[in-house]
Formats: C-alpha cells, sequence, structure tokens
C-alpha cells in the first residue's frame, strides 16, 4: 500500500516536473520574442541618436561604431541653423495652438447639442457626418486648395489652421462622452436655472477631461507631424510647417549625405512628440485605439 | 415655448461647425465630384472663363494613365503585404504580451513608441539605415560613400550589400524597404487595439478551458482569435484604408521623387498620383482619382463588413 | 469519489505592497467530502468559499496542506489532470460556438487513448444535452438562450466528459427568483441521477439547505459549521451560523444567566442547568414564540403581518440587538391588535444561548 503510493508520488512529481520545463520553455520564448521585437522597433531611434553624435568621419567608418568614439553635440546647433529650426517650431506651435483652441470650443459645442439638445433632424444630421468620415481627405484637398486660393489665403497662418477646425470623429468621441454623463445632471442645473454654458463648463467639461485631453494631444500631433497640405498652400518661409521643412532642408535622401547633422534635425523633430508621449501616454493610447488615425 | 427655444440654442452651438463643415467639407464633395466629370477641367482655364463639357473623359484618361496604373499597383502591393504581415505579427506580440506580467508595461510603452513618430522624420531614419556601401550615381563614380548600417550587418554576417534605395536599386528592394517601415509603423496602433480586446476577453473563458485541459495551441486558434475576431477585423480595415492612402512614408524615404534618383515616381501611390495631377492644374484628373480611391476604400470596406458578418457570429 | 480536504489553506499576498498585508482566504480546512453527494459551501462574500472550490478544481494552488480525489493526492495535479467538471458563475460559455459546440468543446481535447471518434462524441453530447432538456437547442448560440438555458449548457458542457467531481460556481446567482427555485431542483435532479459527487458555493443559505446533502458554513476562511442543513439549523454552533441560516432570521436578544433562570431584561424566560451566572448572548428563532397569555417575555406588539398560513408578529423589546423582533406562529392564534403588549413563552429548542465574548453556544440542560 504504501509502496504504491510513493509509486504515484514519483509519477505526479515526474509529471510536474516535465510540465514545469514546458512552461519554462514557453515563457522564454514569449519573452525572447517580445524582446527581439522590442529591438527591432527601438533600433531605428537607437540608431537616430547615436548617429547624430557622431563626426561624419565616424559615421562613414566600414565598420560601424554603436557608440560614438567622442560624442558630438555640435551636429544639433548645425542642424538647427541649416534648417532654421526655431523659425518652423515657431510656425508650428502658433498654428498648433490656435487650432488646437479653436478646435476645443467648436468641438465641445458641436458635441453639447448633439448629446443633450433636442432639435430637428438632429440625428439624421449627426448620421450624415459620421458618413463623411469614410471619404478620404484627397477628396475635399482638391477643392478646399481652390477655395483657399480664391479666397486669397496662400502663405497665411489662416490657410493653415482653418479648413481643420471640424473634426467629425472628435465631436463624435466627446459626443459619446457627453452621452455617458446622466441626463439628471442636466436636468438637476435647469432646476438651479444653471444656465448651458456654465453647466457645460462645471460639469460637462470637468467630466469629460480625459478625453478632452486626449483630443488636444492627438491635435497638436496631427499638427506636428501634417506634411501634404502645409506643402501645398504655405512652403513659404514664414509660414512653412516643421515636416516641410525638415524634409526641404534635407531633400538629399539617399547616398552621400551629411548623416550625422540630418539626424539630428530628425531628432530635435522627434523629440516634442516623445516628451508628450512620456508623460501623457495615457491619453493618447486612448485617444489612438478608438480611431486609428495618425494625427 | 421651451421646445423652439431648444432649437434655436442647438443651432446657434453648432454655427461654427456647420459654416466650417459647409465650406471645407460638404462644398468639396459636391464640388470634386463636379470636377471629375467636367472634361479636362482646369483650374487655371475655369478662372480665365472657359468652360466645360459634362463627360467621363477625366475618369477614362485615368485609368489609360500609365503612371496611375503604376501607383494603384504600388499601392495594392503595399497593401497586400503590409497588412497581413503587421497583422500577424501584432497579433503574435500582442498574446505574448498579454501573458507575461513582469516587464509587461515597459514592453507595452516601446511598442507603443513608433506611433508617436514623425512619419517623414523616421522615414529618413529608415533612409540612413538602408543607405549602400559603395559607389552611387552609376558606377562610372567610384567613390566609396557612406554606409548604411543594415548593408554593414549584411556584410558582418557575410552577405553581399543590397542596393536597396539608391541609384540603379531594384523595385523588389524599394518595395522591401517600403514594406520594412510601414509595417514598423502600422505596428503600435494593431497592437494597441489588440491587446485591449484580449484584456478584455473574461478569464473565466481560459479557466474554462484550462479545466478542459484545452491545449495551448487549440486554446489560440478556438478561442482567442474568434473572440479578438471584432478586433481584428477592425485592424485590418483600418489597416487596409490606410494603406490605400500610403503616401508620407514614401516621401520621408525617398522624398519627393517618389523613386530612386534614376526612377522618379517609381513608388508613387494613389494619393501621390492626385496631388502630382493637382499641382499642374489638372483638377478634373485629380478629382477622378480621388473618387476612384474613395470607391476602392469604399468597396474594401464592404467587402469586410460582409465577411465579418460570415465570420464573427455573436 | 469522496473528495477529502486535509488542512487546506490558501494566503493570497497582500495586493497593496506597502500595507504588506496578507491575506487567509481559506484556514486549515479539513473535511471528507463522502462520494455522491451534494455539498453547498455556504458562506457571505469573502468567505474563501470560492477560493477553496478553486482549490479543489486546481485552478488555484494550495498555499498548504492536500487534496485527495478517493486516495489519489491531487494536491500537485494540474487542473485538466484532475478530471472535473466546472460550472462557472457567468458559465463562461464560448459565444462564437453553438450549444453543440460548447458541449463537444471539451471531448475534443481528449487525446491519446481517451481520444473518442466522431459518432461517440456526439452520442455523449446528445446524452448530456438530454440529461439537462436542451438537446432542442443544439444549434443555438449562447447569446439566444436564457439565463436557465445558458445554465443548463454549462453543467452539460461540465458533465460531457463525466467527470469525477462536479464544482459549481455560484450555480443560481444570475437567474432570477422564479428560475432559481426551478434550477435548483433541476441541479438536485442531476446530480441524484448521475451519483456524480458535487461541490456549490452560494452566498444564498436557502439554496444550500434546500437541495444540499450537507452544507459547509464558512466566514473568514475559517469553517465554522459542517453537517446536514437540518442539523445545522437546529443546533448551531455559534453565533454566526445562528445568524447566517434561516428566512426570517433568528431574533437576537441580550440577556443574562442568574440562579439557573435566563433573563431578558426583568422576564426570566428560561430555567435551565449547567450554565454559571453570566452575561449572555440570546438567540431565539421566530418559530421559537409561543404566544401565551401568561408567558414570562413582553414585547411591546408594533404589527401583525398575515401570511396565510402563519401570521408574523412584529414587536419590540428594550433588549433586542436589532429593532424588531419577529416571530412566526400559526395563524389559528388570534391576536389582539388592540393591546400594546404580547407575552410570549418560548421553545428550549429553539432557544439558544451565546458567549457574549466568543459568540460560542452555550449549551444547556432545561430544567
Amino acid at each position: 500500500m504504501s509502496e504504491k503510493n510513493t509509486m504515484q508520488e514519483r509519477n505526479l512529481q515526474r509529471l510536474s516536473a516535465s510540465q514545469r520545463i514546458g512552461r519554462f520553455l514557453v515563457k522564454f520564448f514569449t519573452y525572447a520574442f517580445l524582446i527581439l521585437m522590442a529591438v527591432i522597433i527601438l533600433f531605428p531611434f537607437y540608431w537616430m541618436i547615436i548617429s547624430s553624435l557622431k563626426s561624419l568621419e565616424e559615421y562613414r567608418l566600414n565598420v560601424p561604431t554603436f557608440w560614438p568614439q567622442k560624442v558630438l553635440l555640435r551636429n544639433y546647433a548645425e542642424a538647427f541653423t541649416t534648417a532654421s529650426l526655431g523659425q518652423l517650431f515657431y510656425n508650428t506651435m502658433i498654428v498648433g495652438v490656435v487650432s488646437t483652441l479653436l478646435s476645443l470650443v467648436i468641438t465641445v459645442l458641436s458635441a453639447f447639442a448633439f448629446a443633450r439638445l433636442e432639435f430637428k433632424g438632429r440625428d439624421t444630421m449627426f448620421g450624415l457626418l459620421l458618413a463623411t468620415m469614410m471619404i478620404p481627405g484627397e477628396l475635399f484637398t482638391i477643392t478646399n486648395y481652390a477655395t483657399v486660393t480664391s479666397l486669397g489665403w496662400m502663405n497665411t497662418y489662416r490657410v493653415l489652421i482653418v479648413p481643420f477646425l471640424v473634426s467629425v470623429f472628435y465631436i463624435y468621441l466627446l459626443r459619446q462622452n457627453f452621452m455617458q454623463i446622466p441626463n439628471e445632471l442636466y436636468l438637476a442645473a435647469k432646476v438651479d436655472g444653471t444656465s448651458d454654458l456654465k453647466y457645460l463648463w462645471k460639469v460637462m467639461v470637468p467630466l469629460s477631461l480625459p478625453t478632452l485631453i486626449s483630443i488636444t494631444i492627438l491635435k497638436m500631433m496631427g499638427a506636428w507631424n501634417s506634411y501634404i497640405w502645409p506643402r501645398l498652400v504655405a512652403n513659404d518661409e514664414a509660414h512653412r510647417m516643421i515636416t516641410n521643412g525638415l524634409r526641404n532642408a534635407f531633400t538629399e535622401t539617399t547616398g552621400d549625405v551629411n548623416y550625422p547633422v540630418q539626424m539630428a534635425a530628425v531628432a530635435i523633430v522627434s523629440a516634442p512628440l516623445f516628451l508628450v508621449f512620456v508623460f501623457l501616454r495615457k491619453y493618447i493610447m486612448a485617444g489612438v485605439s478608438r480611431s486609428g488615425i495618425k494625427g | 415655448m421651451v421646445d423652439n427655444k431648444q432649437q434655436w440654442k442647438a443651432w446657434l452651438y453648432l454655427a461654427p461647425a456647420i459654416v466650417l463643415l459647409l465650406v471645407f467639407t460638404v462644398w468639396p464633395i459636391f464640388n470634386t465630384v463636379r470636377m471629375a466629370f467636367l472634361e479636362n477641367y482646369s483650374g487655371l482655364k475655369a478662372a480665365a472663363g472657359m468652360q466645360f463639357e459634362f463627360g467621363i473623359g477625366n475618369f477614362l484618361k485615368v485609368v489609360e494613365y500609365k503612371r496611375f496604373i503604376q501607383c494603384l499597383k504600388n499601392t495594392c502591393i503595399l497593401c497586400v503585404l503590409t497588412v497581413p504581415i503587421s497583422t500577424i505579427l501584432a497579433l503574435l506580440i500582442a498574446v505574448a504580451l498579454n501573458s507575461i506580467k513582469f516587464l509587461q508595461k515597459g514592453l507595452q510603452t516601446i511598442f507603443f513608441l513608433p506611433y508617436v513618430t514623425n512619419s517623414i522624420a523616421i522615414g529618413m531614419v529608415f533612409a540612413a539605415m538602408f543607405n549602400i556601401v559603395g559607389s552611387f550615381y552609376g558606377t562610372e563614380n567610384e567613390l566609396i560613400v557612406t554606409a548604411g548600417i543594415i548593408n554593414n550587418v549584411i556584410e558582418f554576417f557575410g552577405g553581399q550589400h543590397v542596393n536597396w534605395i539608391n541609384y540603379g536599386s531594384t523595385y523588389e528592394a524599394n518595395m522591401f524597404v517600403m514594406v520594412v517601415y510601414i509595417v514598423w509603423n502600422a505596428l503600435p496602433f494593431k497592437i494597441l487595439v489588440l491587446l485591449g480586446g484580449l484584456q478584455g476577453i473574461n478569464k473565466q473563458y481560459y479557466d474554462a478551458a484550462k479545466v478542459d485541459g484545452t491545449p495551448r495551441r487549440r486554446v489560440f486558434t478556438h478561442i482567442t482569435v474568434p473572440l479578438l475576431s471584432p478586433m481584428l477585423a477592425y485592424v485590418v480595415i483600418t489597416g487596409f484604408i490606410s494603406g490605400f492612402k500610403e503616401y508620407t512614408s514614401i516621401v520621408g524615404i525617398f522624398g519627393e521623387n517618389m523613386g530612386p534618383p534614376d526612377d522618379a515616381g517609381r513608388l508613387n501611390t494613389m494619393v501621390g498620383f492626385i496631388y502630382d495631377a493637382l499641382e499642374t492644374n489638372s483638377q478634373g484628373r485629380a478629382s477622378a482619382a480621388a473618387l476612384i480611391l474613395f470607391a476602392i476604400i469604399l468597396v474594401v470596406t464592404l467587402i469586410n463588413n460582409q465577411v465579418s458578418k460570415k465570420r464573427i457570429h455573436y | 469519489m469522496k473528495v477529502v480536504l486535509q488542512n487546506l489553506t490558501k494566503i493570497f499576498p497582500s495586493r497593496d505592497k506597502k500595507a504588506g498585508k496578507e491575506v487567509v482566504a481559506v484556514n486549515d480546512f479539513t473535511f471528507e467530502i463522502p462520494d455522491g453527494k451534494l455539498i453547498g459551501l455556504l458562506g457571505p462574500s469573502g468567505c474563501g468559499k470560492s477560493t477553496t472550490l478553486y482549490m479543489i478544481s486546481g485552478l488555484q494552488k494550495p498555499t498548504s496542506g492536500k487534496i485527495f480525489f478517493g486516495d489519489d493526492d491531487v494536491t500537485e495535479l494540474s487542473t485538466e489532470n484532475r478530471g472535473i467538471g466546472l460550472v462557472f458563475q457567468n458559465y463562461a460559455l464560448y459565444p462564437h460556438m453553438t450549444v453543440k459546440q460548447n458541449i463537444l468543446f471539451p471531448l475534443q481535447n481528449l487525446k491519446g487513448k481517451d481520444k473518442l471518434s466522431k459518432e461517440e462524441m456526439q452520442k455523449r453530447a446528445y446524452e448530456a444535452a438530454k440529461l439537462v432538456q436542451i438537446d432542442e437547442l443544439m444549434e443555438r448560440k449562447p447569446s439566444e438562450l436564457s439565463g436557465g438555458q445558458q445554465q443548463r449548457v454549462a453543467i452539460a458542457r461540465a458533465l460531457v466528459k463525466m467527470p469525477r467531481v462536479l464544482l459549481l460556481d455560484e450555480p443560481l446567482s444570475n437567474l432570477d427568483a422564479r428560475l432559481r427555485l426551478q434550477t435548483r431542483e433541476e441541479i438536485r435532479r442531476i446530480q441524484k441521477e448521475t451519483g456524480i459527487t458535487t461541490v456549490f458555493v452560494t452566498h444564498d443559505q436557502e439554496e444550500a439547505m434546500s437541495i444540499s446533502d450537507m452544507i459547509v458554513v464558512m466566514k473568514l476562511g475559517v469553517v465554522q459549521q459542517i453537517g446536514k442543513p437540518q442539523e445545522v439549523y437546529d443546533d448551531p454552533t455559534n453565533l454566526f451560523v445562528a445568524k447566517f441560516l434561516g428566512t426570517p432570521p433568528i431574533n437576537v436578544l441580550e440577556g443574562k444567566v442568574k440562579g439557573g433562570k435566563v433573563y431578558i431584561g426583568e422576564d426570566a424566560v428560561l430555567e435551565v442547568s449547567g450554565v454559571a451566572d453570566q452575561d449572555v448572548v440570546i438567540g431565539i428563532r421566530p418559530e421559537g414564540f409561543e404566544l401565551d397569555e401568561n408567558g414570562p417575555l413582553h414585547c411591546a406588539l408594533s404589527n401583525v403581518e398575515i401570511m396565510g398560513r402563519d401570521v408574523s408578529i412584529v414587536s419590540t423589546n428594550p433588549a433586542s440587538v436589532n429593532p424588531l423582533i419577529r416571530s412566526i406562529i400559526n395563524a389559528d392564534n388570534k391576536v389582539d391588535l388592540g393591546s400594546k403588549t404580547v407575552r410570549y413563552s418560548v421553545k428550549p429548542h429553539k432557544f439558544f444561548l451565546f458567549n457574549k465574548e466568543t459568540e460560542e453556544r452555550i449549551r444547556y440542560e432545561v430544567k
């Protein structure tokens, strides 16, 4: 009897030992795969940064160095002047901040109307708005290009801001958020004689702050990354946006380019995005998972 | 009347949005369609008072245009290659991420990093990485110039360096670089959505499967993938839509040239074609191309919806 | 298959790392579940009943102690090798599979010598479905079923591989009141028909009492009492068990024992022997009162609720821990609603004394 028991125990132990090995192998390969992928994902960033710190001679070495022999910050200064990044930053910030602020006001007001006010044709209109999200932006751009030309808006800040103030997607996002706020709160505010705007400002906006922050970040990122439209309508020195400026300053992409300086410029342009990401990751991820739209 | 007051207020709140939408969204829809159906419409000539006949000539011209077919082909190849690759990779990464605890948050952050980048800027980094070792601007120039790390690595392992993107590079090599870059760029969003979906699956399904002794592979194919199918459909459809609108990532690597120095426009896409037409003031042709792009996206979406209806059962 | 739990203990590390306090979910649980019986694990939420169930299932590993199925030590055995069926609280039916596919799923996992032919699988699935009376619904999706039907599918899925032990986690909590009555009879029937040792978890004492062969009352990870439902009800070992079982709940009053008499306030309600003089907590079942014009217990009458066969008399007494005292008596007794007081005598076997500090039962003999 006791012998049989020990036999069984040994069997069980062996079974769980082989299971343990199996589990360990699965864990090992999981981590190996993830870390390999993470390295691939990170490599371009790493390469950008170390290249931006190398001298041109070091960059051109036949056997590449994976850490600069001598850290050169000079490339950054050169990049800044070569691409006149100062002016580009300034232009982009103006466009980004102004368009974000105006866009937020318009989005909040529209989302409120769609979420809380009763008016004729509300649902039809909202449905039509959502339908326009299907249409590729290029279809609008063709006519908008003509429109802003005839308005005489070429090469102004206006042309970079106004056409993109209304985003159906942001209205949709915020409306969904507003709808989750119980209507009783609105009715209670009405009973207390609170005005709509005050209610909006004191109740709705604070309660949907995470969404508003997501919208702000996405909008700012949009301004930072926009390329096609600015290139079409505002490609002069005084209004040029950062992405355009970067591309224009380094038209040569392949061959014998001063890569360290170019990489320094790329790093400078990427830095603000990284900072935003590091501090506001949660909001970006929340907004992005619902959009699928870059910027 | 309270009702009337609400109506009036609603329109007041909506006024700014409506005005802007009318000018920059609604009018363009009509006008673009109008321009597409006016023969050889050009903004410049219209300004000069020229009249245009109604017809479908723009569409015919676009379709016959050799460059357009090339653009369509490029776009389709990129879509067909990058969407499955990035979806499968993202699925594997998301499942792996979901199965671990230690380092999960840190790795998740790393995998999201490419999202917050400027696709032109990072495209320039990829261009640097894929640069050639050896001569460029033809064989007559024997000057040895800048190396790219990818070719360094290939040579380190004893391989022959490849002319990825420089003068004289092949179409296949160009496409390879584009696919790598687009997949790299597309991963974060897909991982984010799929991981969110995985975390939303009730743990009890996995406990139930465990009680029944379900093998790992079967759990993946019979439980995880079906329960994740709405998210998979979502990333596939958004992947196709952004694939058909691919443009800036190519500008990032190849510049406005949209191809290696010796073959400008070789990698041009649908969107690129539209802008080229716009810049030569051929609004009619640009509009027709935009409508074709829209039609393609619409069809892809509808097909996807149909497939989803059949494949997603709950 | 009997199931033996031996000094079973589960300690969860604290979630809040700074506080560093671990949680003892189950503490030193020893019990032998007899073969072929239906056992109810009963207790308020957080008492460790679900943790116990999950440890039996193998989804959670005990911190210490052992689990035996028959004579086999299964403590280290992983879930899939234990041969158990588990019905989850939310059923965990795969939403993308039909009822049939759900029931077939466990069979399709079998491999090696256990592997079944397609026909055999179908046959077993239909048998299981018939047993729980859902064989008409085989092609439906879970979302097209009512809660009660989903429950049956979940049970069929658990039974189809002929488990040695069937485990049910709060099987009735997601059903509405009527379905609950019906389903609990159904579970009883299925258990009887299959003869599989079954353990289920519930926080609803009525549910546990009505269908279990034995109940295990737990509180904060510690087993309070194990026994047949009626025995536990009639003979609770402590105040917690007495309070937890029974609807309406037991009336709890403060009192004292002095000179062989139990006092509630000034009223000497019962003469007892074998109890030292002390302050006590008194528990009287609602059915433990008898209307008695000369009864020793005086209460202020507040209301009489007619319930058909019985009446429920609601009264107050300053010694009562709860605001109201509720007694249930036969409706033949007439109560004068006009009077201000109601007088009771008490039935000794429905009248329990508990230690004021430990809340343990104080046993006594009636003089």
